[in-house]
């Protein structure tokens, strides 16, 4: 046990910057109270570094999918803070500027900045998850502070408003998937989830695998869903990102969605994709390179309707978060793509986990710019969040209007972009698996979200523009995120090959050598190692 | 037959080309220099302090600068000792992916550069002219200063990196990547006048026709990667030799069909680049862009770029059995074609376009007589004397308020101020037309001689052709050089006069500034000594002989000592021609006499019972004086230089009007480019638009329902399920809770 | 009375049930947290109450808590305690975070009726 503290540096960093943050922010001078983004910024670095330099964590499920992560959360997650930062306490500091004295009631500093980093840290300790217990922790690590950062985002009472929905739809998620977890644990006798793809596969040679297990598997995936806003538990997404402030949206398009699409991915690695998908019983072991039937088919479907659901809906809005957020449906649909292909195939471009978890590195990166565009706009005090606000952005204010147009360009998929080479992969791995009707159904939504990228990209560059310009916020880190945010939308592609290799690397599961045991499970269950190392 | 194994490793261990060393980090410089002056144009166009001065061409033509030195550098590390060597700068990997060990189950493209004298001889004329085009542009863009001047520079310097990219690239992908590069800054800059409609219709016509010749380059890298499984320069060429090899033991059904049609393909590519038949038409419309684009782009080096395209895969090539032949005749008939529709046009520009695409032909022409080397001493000298022809059409533009018909400008030189201009242009024009002795004559003058010595489907047919178009040429170049430079001083300014004051009742040229002129002066010098690399290293063929004989592609095709051991009829030559820096080498390219050429073992192609390596140069000479002549009789004014046989006392010419009538409806189909634009029309957008008519019609009967309702489909469905999305808590839960049980139950019902 | 219930027996044996009383095994544990979790979610779904809805996840997550720790007995292991006790940690986490929230909430409507809250739509 000792040992993994090895691993945990990063999170340690974090955990100790935290709670630096919440001393810092609580000081009534305003000079060190400024220090609270420097110090969490220094932090996701130093952590993102570490994390890289530590290297893979042996007893995961995905032993290289660790540092990958983690570095991706970590370097997102800095381009993030760009955005988050001046978010809260804004007429608290303008009050202290003025010399009006320190409202210590009204400022929420510490809160804010310690709870972004808590939940980073709940982000990076899913990345490093090898058991239920830990999962399950991390993951509401996760999700608890952001239900206070969307609260607490504005003074609106929209932002209570989504605090309200999404913390309470957010219970009932986590209740889910708690729940299946622990029939999982029941099905199998252990929380481990090496130890679970043992009894999972022993259960399988046996006959079938435990319909308690495959029924806690299947829950838990559902629920876990509820991160990565798949339907059907998306319905939150819009509401929730229009209410909060757009730099905590642009934190919630990244943060609980990796988190969530780490846990799918620990989970569906205790079956493997290692099924025949034409045999009748549907759970066959060894027989071909699918997941077991009835998670396939359950991810297939959630796939689908993720996609479409959010493609169409994206169609009809005019506020630029709603637009972004159900777009953000449609990414996690088209990402469970790569999570139904799997990860076989040396290629990197059949490998479906590799391009999923580089896809996730991409639309990071693109997602933050589109937000920090909105975050960086102000029309009467409040933010400019209608489409209008978008006309000729480019003339007025050729930043934002540029960063908004690569940006959605790249989410687009349009060639040349991240976004291109980040969807590719995709396509390629769903092929390579054979799901065809899910790559059509793929393509198909590609071409629906045309439609409202086209125009996110059209309105700043092609129209006029209308009224006076948008005003900008006062915090340039939001402009200097946009425009990092579309720099490495554009430059990544000259380095894509770097960061695929990575990716690929990073997709290579742990569990199916069936080296990787706990001691007890192997004392009960005879191993099964034949039949497994030819995957 | 041999083995083909047994000659592989033969050549590799030859010619040493199997792993090439690596070369010095610093060059990739070279490349990303111009890109770090493009975002700095960006930057510029963003800081309304910086907007408004001229900062974004200094820092072009500074960075620029230091691109240039560092590829004299580069040339001095690559070329010191005896033979030029070929050097790898990997800056990165950039797509590496790989689905086994075994070669062919590796894509590797890596931002790496292939650095051997080709490269660099290429990458010379390219930095070098860019500094000094982009110096010549910060004067003549100057009114343009803000938005504009920061647009033009930071395209300019875009497409300076994509044309590094696409020059130094080790692998096809990179060079692919420069290709499209170099096609998108040309389109931005054909229609960097985006207000005027011409313009605009100019970039798209360019655009368009670069697509179709685009598209055979991908196909043809492709099938490269396909067959050979590697787009790598370094790994590619070992492949092709053991082909070389067949084809030099004369066993050519040894070679694959597939090896055969890739050079088609590239081949496709290269014509839509350097603009041949039939995809040439873009060009003289390109002249819509700033003068400085026409002379970087349009005139010295992107319109080259098919040119290095074959030479660098020339290899390939070889081994096609139609490849060289269709280059040879493609190049042919497009710079007659040219030429004739260059000396019926009024505007000084578009016959320079005429003229370029004129004298692309000849390049080409030369790469199907195989002799590289003449087409690339070609493109060198081409590249100078053009830019400067250019130039000064530019300048005299600038000055003349827009002005470019010759008919309304005369005695250009001796207006104050224009003295520079004139001489600029009087070397630029007996360089073009050939004149004795000129750096162009000697480029010409090879590819010509070697058009009488290959032996090919009617090469001598095609020689002759070329040499009358050298007389053709010769005469429209100097057509404008007497009608515009010299005679009585005359000028009417263009449509632009308002942009310089207010009333043009006074209108007054204004003579070129100092970056202009010493551009100009620059350029002129440098196309004289153009001549001077001629005289270097002589034996073989010239410094830029040298140069491309130093290059690994020609390397394969070659060998050492190889060119006594032909069975090919048509090959052979192939490789006599190019047999030139092993001990062996027998001295056709010296142009000795003919007893010793005679003696060689080769037997050469004659010219008309003689040697044509000696003769030759006595041959053009008489047909460029000959044009040059008919153009002072034509069009001269009286008293010229002594030489007494013009008539021109003013702006017209009685002598030239007078001879269009009896030459019929030849001059006006000539001054209408051959109706070619029009045949275009006619053959392809006619149809098209019938076609599209048709359709239409069937569209809207049948389709137009259809596809409306797939287009709405989305909508109609996003309205439909939008209610649940209804706002309220309870909506959603009930939501995720059906949903949950929807799931449940399907994947219980349908699977356990 | 207990003929009764020995009947009832006799009829769950016979649809392949364990005895009543006699032995407790998983499935009844099983069975009772599936209830608790299907209440938790129907009171979820029904109530308007936002405490009253807070206390239905609260059941739901209990739920898994009684599942866990027969599971635990039934594998003779501590892993599944344990994890209650960490389910436990969290609930009262959550609980805190929902008290702090409903009070700001009630604060600005002066109810705490979930419907109040349905500005955004669509």
């Amino acid at each position: 046990m000792i040992e993994r503290i090895a691993w945990l540096w990063p999170e340690i960093i974090l955990f100790l910057a935290t709670c630096v943050v919440m001393v810092l922010g609580v000081s009534p001078r305003l000079a060190l109270r400024r220090q609270c983004a420097f110090v969490s910024g220094l932090a996701l670095f130093l952590a993102a570094m570490v994390a890289i330099a530590t290297g893979p964590m042996a007893t995961s499920p995905w032993p290289q999918m660790v540092p990958f992560m983690k570095g991706t959360a970590g370097f997102v997650g800095l381009l993030t803070l760009l955005v988050l930062a001046g978010t809260v306490d804004r007429e608290v500091d303008r009050d202290q500027e003025l010399g009006r004295g320190f409202a210590a009631l009204r400022a929420n500093r510490a809160e804010f900045y310690a709870f972004f980093l808590f939940s980073m840290t709940g982000l990076m300790l899913c990345a490093s998850a090898d058991d239920l217990i830990w999962l399950f922790l991390a993951l509401e690590l996760t999700s608890l502070p952001t239900y206070v950062m969307v609260t607490i985002s504005t003074r609106r009472s929209r932002s209570q408003e989504a605090g309200v929905k999404y913390f309470f739809l957010g219970a009932l998620g986590a209740a889910i998937f708690l729940y299946g977890f622990s029939l999982l644990y029941m099905g199998t006798g252990s929380t481990d989830l090496g130890a679970i793809s043992t009894q999972i596969l022993a259960q399988a040679e046996g006959g079938a695998i435990n319909d308690i297990a495959m029924a806690g598997l299947v829950l838990s995936l559902i629920g876990v869903s509820f991160k990565i806003a798949a339907v059907p538990m998306h319905f939150y997404t819009a509401d929730v990102y229009q209410g909060a402030a757009a730099s905590v949206s642009a934190m919630l398009a990244f943060v609980p969605k990796a988190a969530g699409f780490i846990a799918i991915l620990l989970l569906v690695s205790t079956v493997g994709w290692q099924w025949g998908v034409a045999d009748t019983a549907g759970v066959s072991l060894g027989a071909g390179h699918s997941l077991p039937e009835p998670v396939r088919l359950l991810l297939w479907v959630m796939a689908v309707f993720t996609m479409t659901v959010g493609n169409v809906l994206a169609l009809l809005q005019r506020s630029i978060k709603r637009i972004l957020a159900y777009s953000s449906i449609a990414h996690s649909g088209y990402m469970l793509v790569g999570v139904i292909a799997g990860p076989q195939g040396a290629r990197f471009i059949d490998n479906g986990v590799a391009a999923t978890l580089f896809y996730l590195l991409s639309y990071g990166l693109m997602n933050v710019g589109a937000f920090a565009v909105v975050a960086s706009m102000e029309h009467k005090g409040e933010e400019a969040d209608d489409l209008d606000a978008l006309r000729g952005l480019c003339r007025t204010r050729p930043w934002l209007g540029w960063t908004m147009v690569i940006c959605a360009l790249s989410l687009l998929g349009f060639p040349f972009t991240l976004g291109f080479f980040a969807k590719v992969p995709l396509f390629t791995s769903g092929i390579a698996a054979g799901e065809y009707a899910l790559v059509v159904i793929l393509g198909i939504n590609s071409a629906i979200a045309a439609f409202y990228y086209l125009r996110l990209a059209a309105l700043p560059m092609l129209e006029e523009p209308v009224g006076e310009a948008p005003a900008l916020t006062r915090v340039p880190a939001r402009i200097v995120a946009g425009v990092l945010s579309a720099g490495a939308a554009l430059g990544m592609v000259l380095v894509a090959g770097f960061f695929m290799e990575r990716a690929a690397r990073a997709a290579v599961p742990g569990l199916f050598d069936g080296t990787h045991a706990s001691q007890s499970a192997t004392d009960q269950i005879a191993r099964s190692g034949e039949r497994r190392a030819d995957e | 037959m041999h083995n083909l194994a047994g000659p592989l490793s033969q050549v590799a261990s030859s010619a040493d080309v199997g792993v090439p060393a690596q070369g010095p980090a610093w060059a990739s410089l070279i490349v990303f220099l111009p890109l770090l002056a493009c975002a700095l144009c960006g930057v510029c166009a963003i800081v309304p302090a910086m907007r408004r001065t001229k900062l974004p061409a200094w820092i072009t033509v500074a960075l620029l600068g230091v691109s240039f030195v560092l590829t004299v550098l580069l040339y001095q590390d690559v070329s010191a000792g005896e033979h030029a060597k070929t050097v790898l700068v990997t800056s990165w990997e950039w797509f590496h992916l790989s689905w086994g060990d075994a070669p062919g189950q590796q894509f590797v493209a890596s931002f790496g550069f292939y650095i051997d004298s080709l490269t660099v001889l290429w990458m010379l004329f390219v930095t070098g002219l860019a500094t000094l085009i982009a110096l010549y542009a910060s004067e003549y863009m100057s009114h343009d200063v803000g938005l504009g001047y920061c647009r033009f520079f930071a395209a300019f310097s875009l497409f300076v990196f994509s044309m590094a990219c696409l020059v130094m690239g080790d692998n096809l992908l990179l060079l692919y990547l420069g290709w499209e590069g170099v096609g998108l800054c040309s389109y931005l800059l054909i229609g960097y006048f985006y207000n005027e409609a011409g313009a605009v219709a100019a970039a798209k016509k360019a655009f368009i026709m670069n697509r179709i010749g685009d598209l055979g380059l991908a196909l043809g890298i492709m099938l490269t990667f396909w067959h050979f499984g590697t787009i790598q320069y370094a790994e590619l060429f070992p492949l092709v030799a053991p082909y070389v090899e067949a084809l030099k033991a004369g066993d050519i059904g040894q070679i694959p069909l597939v090896v055969q049609a890739i050079p088609l393909l590239l081949m496709v590519g290269a014509f839509g680049k350097s603009a041949q038949l039939p995809l040439y038409v873009w060009l003289p419309d390109a002249m819509w862009g700033p003068t400085p684009v026409s002379a970087l782009i349009h005139a010295a080096t992107m319109v080259t770029a098919g040119v290095y395209l074959i030479a660098r895969t020339y290899p390939l090539f070889a081994v096609s059995e139609l490849a060289l032949p269709i280059v040879a005749w493609v190049g042919t008939l497009t710079a007659l074609l040219s030429a004739t529709i260059a000396m019926a046009q009024f505007d000084i520009k578009r016959i320079m376009a005429y003229s370029t695409v004129s004298q692309l032909g000849y390049m080409f022409a030369g790469l199907g007589f195989l002799t590289s080397t003449g087409a690339a001493f070609h493109v060198f000298t081409h590249a100078f004397f053009k830019a400067s022809l250019f130039l000064c059409c530019g300048a005299v533009m600038h000055g003349f308020a827009g002005q470019l018909d010759l008919r309304r400008l005369s005695g250009v030189s001796f207006m104050k101020g224009w003295g520079i201009v004139g001489i600029a242009m009087l070397i630029g024009c007996l360089n073009l037309a050939g004149f004795p002795l000129t750096a162009g004559f000697f480029s010409k003058d090879m590819i010509l001689a070697e058009a009488f010595v290959t032996p090919g489907p009617g090469y001598a047919l095609a020689g002759w052709i070329l040499l009358v178009t050298a007389g053709l040429t010769a005469y429209y170049t100097f057509r404008v050089f007497f009608r515009v430079f010299v005679g009585p001083q005359h000028a009417e300014p263009g449509d632009e006069v308002h942009a310089h004051d207010g009333h043009d009742a006074h209108f007054h040229p204004h003579a070129p500034g100092w970056a202009i002129n010493s551009v100009l002066a620059i350029l002129a010098v440098a196309s004289i000594l153009a001549a001077g690399t001629y005289f270097i290293e002589k034996e073989q063929h010239g410094w830029v002989g040298k140069m491309v004989h130093g290059s690994t592609a020609a390397e394969i095709v070659v060998g050492e000592g190889e060119h006594a051991v032909r069975a090919a009829a048509f090959r052979h030559d192939l490789v006599g021609e190019h047999a030139i820096h092993g001990e062996s080498h027998e001295p056709a390219g010296d142009h000795a006499t003919p007893e010793e050429a005679g003696g060689s073992s080769i037997a050469h192609g004659s010219f008309l019972g003689m040697d044509p390596h000696a003769v030759m140069y006595y041959v053009s000479s008489l047909f460029g004086i000959a044009g040059i002549l008919t153009a002072a009789y034509l069009h001269g004014p009286r008293g010229l230089f002594g030489l007494f046989i013009g008539s021109r006392t003013e702006a017209a010419t009685s002598r030239a009007d007078a001879l269009v009538p009896a030459l019929g409806p030849l001059v006006q189909w000539a001054r209408h480019k051959w109706y070619v634009d029009e045949l275009y029309d006619f053959l392809i957008v006619k149809p098209l638009w019938v076609l599209s008519h048709i359709f239409h019609l069937i569209d809207q009967l049948l389709i137009d329902g259809l596809v409306d309702l797939m287009g709405r489909l989305p909508s109609i469905g996003g309205r439909s399920i939008r209610p649940s999305q209804s706002g309220v808590l309870h909506g959603y839960a009930v939501g995720m809770a059906s949903g949950l049980a929807f799931l449940l139950l399907l994947v219980w019902l349908l699977t356990l | 009375m207990t003929g009764v219930i020995d009947q009832i027996g006799g009829m769950l044996a016979q649809a392949g049930y364990p005895a009543p009383m006699s032995v407790l095994t998983l499935s009844h544990y099983l069975f009772v947290s599936a209830a608790m979790f299907t209440l938790g979610m129907v009171g979820f779904l029904t109530r308007r109450n936002l405490i009253i809805m807070f206390l239905c996840t609260e059941m739901m997550f209990q739920a898994a808590g009684i599942a866990l720790i027969a599971a635990s007995r039934f594998w003779l292991n501590h892993t599944g305690q344990s994890f209650v006790i960490f389910v436990l940690t969290v609930a009262a986490a959550e609980a805190a975070m929902a008290l702090a929230l409903v009070v700001l909430l009630f604060r600005k409507r002066e109810s705490l009726s979930a419907e109040e809250w349905a500005e955004m739509k669509g």
